[in-house]
């Protein structure tokens, strides 16, 4: 089989794990998820008073 | 020398340059870095829905702990996912199929996981050994016995992806051989193999995506058991 000549593992193991570490995780974590827009309703919100200082 | 089957999953070099090296970094191509803007095109929308739902699901079972491999995890799905798919067009290589880019991903994950269990909750960690409500004599052949199931676990998670993804192409390579021999000779029988060669290669698209899946999930369970 050869797959497994082990001349090129260290070289592909390398390689990989560049890969794997700087390009991929740029590109997933590039994508950003907004905040779901609320729906608008016409009742102002119900506020209660706080009991803590308002600094 | 003659010409076998395996030989398609020799690492390819081409006037000094290795192949695995293109076959590694063009996937990526396929994947536009969003920029900052806030609409997208299509393409890049369904990548950021596949992505945020594949990291959900994948969350589910795992503490807050876990939540740490969320980027590590999604990271190596898209890249199992897309080298798999990418291998099945005709005169492409697959570097999965490759045993030492498996078990370089595999036994570096699984032994991270590891060590982060036995540095964080070591009792934890080896309780996992002995199953709860083990009648008493069998306790030290069950440990030995776990012992052994742990080790074996990066090996199975790597040698499962070679083999799954050499064996489909290799029965494609196989079932096509035979099609396109038995067609001057039989006709009929060629078109049958053909139906087949289709079906296959159906099955295979779908051993694609189930074996990366199984990979990352498989890994993200020996990270809930650590973390």
């Amino acid at each position: 089989m050869p797959q497994l000549n082990p001349a090129p593992w260290f070289a592909i193991l390398v390689f990989t794990w560049l890969v794997f570490l700087t390009i991929i995780p740029t590109k997933i974590l590039a994508h950003t998820y907004p905040n779901e827009p609320t729906s608008q309703s016409t009742e102002k919100p119900k506020t209660e008073p706080w009991t803590w200082p308002w600094y | 020398m003659m010409l076998s089957f395996f030989d398609q999953f020799m690492s390819p070099t081409y006037l000094g340059i290795p192949l695995m090296a293109l076959a590694l970094t063009l996937p990526w191509v396929l994947y536009p870095t969003p920029s900052a803007r806030w609409l997208n095109n299509r393409f890049l929308a369904l990548q950021g829905w596949f992505i945020n739902r594949f990291t959900q699901q994948l969350l589910l079972p795992l503490s807050l702990g876990g939540h740490k491999w969320a980027a590590l995890l999604t990271s190596l799905m898209i890249f199992l996912i897309t080298i798999n798919m990418l291998g099945l067009l005709p005169y492409t290589f697959t570097p999965t199929t490759q045993l030492s880019l498996n078990l370089g991903l595999a036994v570096p994950l699984w032994l991270a996981t590891v060590l982060i269990g036995m540095r964080n909750q070591p009792t934890h960690a080896l309780g996992h050994l002995l199953p709860e409500g083990t009648p008493g004599p069998l306790i030290p052949v069950l440990i030995i016995i776990e012992t052994i199931s742990l080790f074996i676990r990066p090996l199975a998670l790597g040698v499962r992806l070679t083999a799954n993804l050499t064996a489909g192409h290799l029965l494609i390579q196989l079932i096509a051989t035979a099609a396109f021999v038995l067609l001057p000779l039989m006709p009929v029988v060629a078109i049958l193999t053909s139906t087949v060669l289709v079906l296959l290669t159906l099955l295979e698209v779908a051993v694609a995506m189930i074996q990366a899946y199984v990979f990352v999930l498989l890994l993200s369970l020996y990270l809930q058991e650590n973390v």
